[in-house]
């Protein structure tokens, strides 16, 4: 038996060494839980799903088509010889895994600027075509591509040759992938494009659609630089012979990397005018150029080693960012980054990098804090699978304190150069185990380069979950003149994790700055530190500091006795951990105004929030000033001087905060009021000036309101705004500025719950809302780059809306949200009907978004919607809400069950959503639990049913071939005779089971089977892939399907067809497509046009497999005694 | 019957200007004018022997004659102007004639025939007014060297320089107050025009017309609009790029480079301003 992934595909058949095979296509994954009717259970529901996916893991051996090798060639398989799988298939109206754009306008498809791309969550390779789809399988490619001729197909390897067809109207593209590659790691993209050879590397080739060439021109300018830089830094050349950019619309993910080509989103495109998109997409580029080195060269063994592949390719991007934006920018983002980590361990309570699975039962679950298996990258919540990315890569950073970066560079070189060796081995595939990189094989090459033992470093980090949480205070023994610091560990709240070992504290006296490294020991809480200083104040002695800067300072402010001027702990950020330290207020303010390091800034302003007095006031007014301080710094210094004078709001004396400030530095000398012509030339003050109206906004008086003064003054930056000057767009300074106007909203003052009029609107509003219109309806007429001011407008009009001032309605946003309008705005309007869903209470708009969750054209936007439900819930589980009802519970049961199995993000979304809404157990709105064990036991039951009963209805049809050979609801089916029956993947399972025979409709024969046959592409492979899987894991998996509960099958009575309109509807579709109109006719061309490509792969995939049903196909005997008769086995049984 | 016909055109005319009552002075000319062709031509025919004429007919031989008599207007001006003068004379009449293959000698004999009807002159309707060109000042008497058939001087306004002894506005607050607001009243104006010519939204239910928002639709292709920078912008850009050659890149401050001379750029904004304003309008 051969195991291969494949979903959404209709198999038409199978032929091995050109004989016919039996196959059956089962995919648990389509429905995780059959007919458990009332249970609802989250955990039930998430083993279950971690099952089906297991049952499916190609890394297990695993897949939904299984192929049986003809008797005939088992010959064949014992002596290793080659065998050569050919699977005719077709796609048609795939809901995952590819996507098509077709926009509605007239025109010719290229016209149109219509296309295609395949997309997907990690190995999502399966959905369009039939694979071994596993990040560890290598194999080399040949692709061939048939496409209108006025359309262009990007895919990975070397182009060939582009042919024409016959009539001239096809064109086929040949591309020829000669590095040995995993599956999921090919990808297609196919339109209109418009072709721009790289000007300074003429190997890469980029590609966007019509009319943007100039955008692209401007964009993709930059990366030769990033190319250069990696090369550099891990010396060592790029290992693809070429590279391919493609920028589409309605893209999955901003950026995807594949085999020598990325998938960009089209809206990272942007002109030389635009400012703040500008790092940002050279971010994503060089985000996906160091995914090409580790992720796609590099492959990973399997997923618990997928943190070494994303720890080291956001390690080396990291190296970029603090080459290309410096040190400050770097340091910068790397506090983030652990910001973020800590702040979401503590919340969800730890994520793993390293997850290992020995064999363990139920209760050492690594993640039983989850509501989500973590065994499977296809199991994960998005959001854990984003904030393990970031975990990996500041691990790495941990890795290159302890090892030296000089190290870790030669690690990365070795790994590669290894890689690139055994790439360049053909018909040896043996040595392309090499191009995998495994946790235990990257430990021991990193020992072996440094000689350094990193182990407890990677028990901490990798092996185990959760952050470190420090809480420091000190008093200071002039006697001794010692520091005396306490340092707690709080390791028991959830998502925290005991720390022993070095922690550096740096302590800034008087003499000059120390490093002391502490050792943290289990019971030692305090930590004497000598100081170097005595506490005298020197008679005006300049300061020496960290980086040997040497300063004046004012001394007045500190404390006599001591001659500390502030200590931070851990400022390297060397332990993945939250610091809480308590010192004076004085302290934070030298340290705000003297510590160079922008971390150790960010976190004064941070503490200074606590301290709302005029020595903060100053220190903060006075780092907005300075032109040397990182701009960042000085942005979150402006945010914090507000929340500061709100603090002192009845002793705050002077114009409001930051005002006079702003007149000085952006106002006209002549007069105050009118702020100067635009001029962005310098970024810095660009964004400092961006940023501080919005910081002033959220000024309030003593009555909690914001002053008129700072309203009239920014309604004057707006209408003084003038960017004729100005050689950069001005876009998103007015969306800012318009974000400052709706943070001046405070809440309506509503006499007894009037309705909100026009009448009794508050007169500053009033004036806010004309802005706001003006606004908006200018942007219809002169559209800014991104919508950035409409997205503006829209939120300042839902924050109108929520304070009582304008009428609460959605309307207005749900026009906006439609397909159709850009991507930004609809996100933007979307947010504020789920906020308003929330607010209140509307049973009618949830409907709403879940319809268009599973409906909308664009994946993004539904993913994007789970996640803003699930972030802004209009209820949680432990609230009682009008909303929660069965029939809501029904609906998201039913999403996460059946309705979301074509993209497996979107599943892990519905999961999070439900979890979030009903809790892990039982939603507390179903009528009582008694009922659910009854089900519960009927369960097992269930269970059993199918195991001892193999479906006695088998289908006649089959019969022919293969009698015994029903497993579980599945049928072998003989490919020629009926073939009808198998085409559909998801329908399969039921139709076998159900009174068969009786094909599927009749629309169903379709031309795609002429298509197959003509496409007959030969794929010669080069490879004998040794099989990776183990037939141990084979067995496992058995008896996993086993346990699992619900095991699809069961009674498959004819109602269940009907119910899975899912199933069916692309068939219908297909029948009345024919019918209608031209679009139609393009869909199909580009569906065929895949399916042959599809065709072509498989061929090779197939060669692989070969190998492996030798081993597999061995076993058989093996299997059964533990499988007891599960069925699957039944067809080695009887043969 | 001539008569009829020519009455019958008359009155076909007459009817027709009255339907155009609207018409102004100068279409009243041309009518009459064509009148007084047709009576012309209708007593040409009754002479040469039709007693009736198809309406279609005449009106051809009217348009054929209208263009004769031109064309010799035409080239007699021609001629006179050839010449340096402004007013044609017998000769240039004569010149023309012959130009256009016309045996001026059967001229004469022609004119005295006996059977000729006397047309009585049209009468003098309402010249077509040329509409006085704005006038400012007297116009200036040509000086003795000029010969008096040259055109006169201009208006003193096109040509005269007056010297202004109060200072433009150059106040730079002044400037910007007024380009500011200029902007947003033509913003204004032009987004309610658009709000009440299309579709709108509004956030109260009860009013709908004082916020009015124009409605959001969808696009087909709406990456482009999105992306895509402007006309405008691009315009803009142009301009900027031609005036300063900075690096695009440069991260560094240029030291307030931003504090432009105040008057001067208080003096070319209304300029751009103004082309900006069209350039919006004429987007719609």
């Amino acid at each position: 038996i051969i195991k291969l992934n494949s979903k959404q595909c209709r198999i038409y058949r199978v032929r091995i060494n050109d004989l016919e095979a039996a196959f059956i296509y089962n995919d648990p994954t389509l429905e995780v839980c059959h007919n458990e009717s009332k249970q609802r259970n989250l955990n039930y529901f998430s083993n279950a799903y971690a099952a089906a996916v297991s049952a499916v893991d190609p890394d297990a051996g695993n897949g939904e088509l299984c192929i049986k090798v003809p008797s005939e060639l088992w010959k064949h398989v014992d002596e290793l010889k080659v065998l050569k799988i050919h699977i005719n298939f077709s796609l048609d109206q795939p809901k995952g895994g590819l996507h098509f754009v077709v926009p509605s306008v007239e025109g010719s498809m290229a016209e149109r600027g219509a296309h295609v791309f395949s997309c997907g969550y990690q190995n999502s390779t399966r959905f369009w075509f039939p694979c071994v789809d596993s990040y560890s399988e290598l194999c080399t490619w040949k692709l061939e591509f048939t496409v209108d001729a006025a359309m262009v197909a990007v895919s990975n390897g070397d182009l060939v040759e582009t042919v024409y067809t016959h009539d001239m109207r096809k064109k086929t593209f040949h591309y020829m992938l000669t590095i040995p590659t995993a599956a999921s790691n090919i990808s297609l993209a196919i339109g209109p494009f418009e072709i721009l050879v790289d000007p300074y590397m003429h190997e890469v080739t980029h590609f966007c659609l019509p009319q943007l060439l100039p955008l692209l021109k401007h964009t993709t300018s930059y990366l030769h630089e990033v190319f250069e830089f990696y090369e550099e830094i891990l010396t060592c050349r790029y290992p693809y012979s070429c590279f391919k950019t493609v920028f589409i619309d309605e893209a999955y993910v901003e950026v995807a990397a594949y085999a020598s080509m990325s998938i960009f989103s089209t809206n990272l495109l942007h002109s030389a005018m635009i400012i703040d998109e500008t790092p940002l997409t050279r971010r994503c580029l060089a985000q996906s150029l160091a995914q090409q080195f580790f992720g796609c060269f590099i492959s990973r063994m399997s997923w618990s080693d997928e943190w070494v592949l994303k720890g080291i390719s956001g390690y080396i991007y990291g190296l970029w960012m603090k080459k290309t934006f410096g040190v400050n920018e770097y340091r910068h983002w790397i506090k983030e980054e652990l910001d973020k980590i800590v702040a979401y361990e503590l919340k969800t309570g730890g994520v793993l990098l390293h997850p290992m699975f020995g064999g363990g039962k139920e209760k050492d679950n690594p993640a039983s804090h989850l509501h989500f298996s973590i065994k499977h990258p296809h199991t994960l919540s998005w959001e854990y699978y984003t904030m393990f990315q970031c975990k990996a890569h500041l691990v790495m950073r941990l890795i290159e304190n302890r090892i030296s970066m000089e190290f870790m560079l030669q690690v990365f070189n070795k790994l590669l150069s290894l890689a690139s060796t055994a790439s360049s081995q053909k018909f040896q595939s043996h040595m392309w185990s090499q191009m995998l990189v495994s946790t235990s094989g990257f430990l021991k090459s990193i020992s072996n380069v440094s000689g350094k033992d990193i182990q407890p470093l990677i028990k901490q980090w990798v092996d185990q979950s959760g952050v470190v949480k420090f809480y420091g205070s000190f008093a200071f023994n002039r006697k001794r003149n010692v520091l005396e610091l306490e340092i707690k560990q709080d390791y028991t709240s959830p998502g925290t994790q005991k720390y022993v070992g070095p922690l550096k504290v740096t302590v800034q006296e008087l003499d000059g700055s120390f490093n002391h490294t502490l050792q943290i020991e289990e019971n030692s809480l305090k930590h004497d530190i000598p100081c170097h200083s005595k506490s005298r104040r020197n008679k005006k002695k300049k300061i020496p500091l960290m980086n040997g800067e040497e300063v004046d300072m004012d001394l007045s402010a500190m404390d006599a006795d001591s001659p500390l001027l502030w200590i931070r702990i851990d400022p390297d950020m060397s332990v993945l951990r939250k610091v809480e330290f308590e010192q004076a207020d004085f302290m934070w303010q030298y340290q705000l105004r003297y510590e160079r390091d922008v971390v150790a800034q960010q976190e004064s302003i941070l503490a200074l929030e606590k301290f709302p007095t005029p020595a903060s006031r100053l220190a903060l007014t006075d780092i907005l000033e300075q032109e040397q301080c990182f701009y960042r710094v000085r942005m979150s210094a402006c945010f914090c001087l507000a929340k500061i004078a709100n603090s002192m709001v009845s002793t705050w004396t002077g114009p409001p905060a930051m005002k006079s400030l702003f007149t000085r530095m952006f106002c006209c000398k002549t007069c105050p009021n009118i702020v100067k012509t635009n001029n962005f030339m310098s970024f810095q003050s660009y964004f400092l000036q961006k940023t501080m109206p919005v910081a002033m906004a959220l000024l309030r008086d003593v009555h909690n309101l914001c002053p008129k003064e700072v309203l009239t003054f920014i309604l004057d930056l707006i209408k003084y705004n003038d960017n004729r000057k100005n050689k950069f767009s001005d876009n998103y300074y007015r969306a800012e500025m318009i974000d400052a106007l709706a943070n001046s909203v405070t809440p309506a003052v509503s006499v007894n719950n009037e309705v909100r009029t026009l009448d009794n609107l508050n007169p500053d509003v009033r004036l806010i809302l004309e802005e706001i219109t003006r606004f908006l309806n200018m942007e219809k007429l002169l559209p800014s780059y991104r919508h950035t001011i409409t997205v503006s407008c829209l939120r300042a009009i839902r924050v109108l809306q929520k304070n009582g001032h304008v009428p609460s309605d959605p309307a207005l946003f749900k026009s906006y949200a439609e397909y159709g309008h850009f991507v930004d705005i609809r996100i933007a309007a979307l947010e504020a009907v789920v906020d308003y869903t929330k607010v209140d209470r509307s049973y009618e708009e949830l409907q709403w978004l879940l319809n268009m969750i599973q409906n909308d054209p664009v994946p993004y936007v539904r993913h994007k919607i789970l996640n803003m439900l699930t972030k802004n819930p209009p209820f949680t589980k432990n609230m009682e809400s009008p909303l929660c009802n069965e029939a809501l519970v029904d609906q998201l049961w039913k999403l996460m069950n059946s309705g979301t199995s074509h993209d497996w993000r979107l599943r892990c979304g519905a999961v999070d959503l439900y979890f979030t809404l009903f809790g892990l157990s039982r939603p507390s709105c179903l009528p009582l639990p008694e009922l659910g064990l009854v089900l519960n036991l009927k369960e097992k039951k269930a269970v059993l049913n199918p195991t001892i009963i193999p479906e006695a209805i088998a289908g006649n049809q089959e019969a022919a071939i293969n009698p015994s050979s029903h497993a579980q609801l599945v049928g072998f089916q003989n490919p020629e005779a009926s073939c009808n029956m198998s085409a559909h993947q998801q329908g399969v399972k039921r139709k076998a089971d159900t009174p068969l025979g009786s094909p599927l409709e009749p629309g169903q024969i379709l031309e795609k089977n002429e298509d197959s046959s003509k496409v007959k592409l030969k794929i010669r492979e080069e490879i004998d892939m040794d099989t990776v899987h183990d037939s141990q894991a084979f067995i496992s998996h058995h008896l996993n399907m086993l346990e699992r509960p619900s095991t699809p099958g069961k009674e498959q009575s004819p109602l269940e067809m009907s119910m899975h309109p899912v199933a069916t509807a692309p068939l219908s579709v297909f029948t009345k497509e024919s019918a209608s109109s031209k679009h139609s006719d393009h869909h199909h061309h580009h569906h065929h046009e895949h399916k042959k490509k599809k065709k072509k792969h498989k061929h090779k995939h197939k060669h692989k497999h070969k190998h492996d049903s030798k081993e597999k196909d061995k076993e058989p005997f093996t299997f059964s005694s533990p499988a007891s008769g599960r069925s699957i086995r039944s067809p080695s049984l009887s043969d | 019957m001539a008569d009829t016909a020519a009455t019958a055109g008359a009155g076909g005319s007459g009817t027709r200007s009255g339907s155009k009552q609207s018409t102004n002075p100068a279409d009243n000319y041309h009518l009459a004018r064509r009148r007084t062709l047709q009576v012309v031509v209708s007593s040409l025919l009754t002479e040469a022997g039709f007693e009736s004429a198809e309406k279609a007919s005449v009106e051809t031989l009217t348009e054929m004659l209208q263009s004769y008599i031109s064309e010799i207007g035409r080239s007699a001006k021609s001629y006179c102007e050839h010449t340096a003068r402004t007013q044609p004379t017998l000769s240039d009449i004569v010149v023309t004639l012959v130009e256009m293959g016309f045996n001026v000698d059967t001229l004469p004999a022609y004119a005295k025939r006996s059977q000729r009807m006397v047309i009585t002159a049209p009468p003098v309707t309402n010249q077509p007014v040329t509409p006085k060109a704005l006038t400012a000042g007297q116009n200036r008497p040509h000086p003795p060297h000029i010969p008096s058939h040259f055109p006169e001087f201009p208006d003193p306004h096109t040509y005269i320089k007056t010297p202004t002894y109060r200072e433009p506005v150059s106040d730079y607050q002044v400037l910007r107050e007024k380009a500011a607001s200029q902007r947003r009243d033509v913003e204004r104006a032009l987004t309610r025009f658009m709000a009440k010519t299309g579709e709108t939204q509004s956030l109260f239910k009860d009013d709908v017309s004082t916020f009015p928002l124009i409605a959001a639709r969808p696009f087909t292709i709406p990456y482009l609009t999105a992306l895509l920078p402007s006309e405008l912008e691009m315009q803009q850009m142009e301009e900027t790029d031609s005036s300063e050659q900075d690096e695009q890149t440069d991260t560094e401050n240029l030291p307030l480079h931003i504090s432009t001379p105040v008057v001067m750029s208080g003096g070319e904004m209304d300029v751009s301003w103004s082309r900006r304003s069209c350039r919006a309008e004429m987007r719609i």
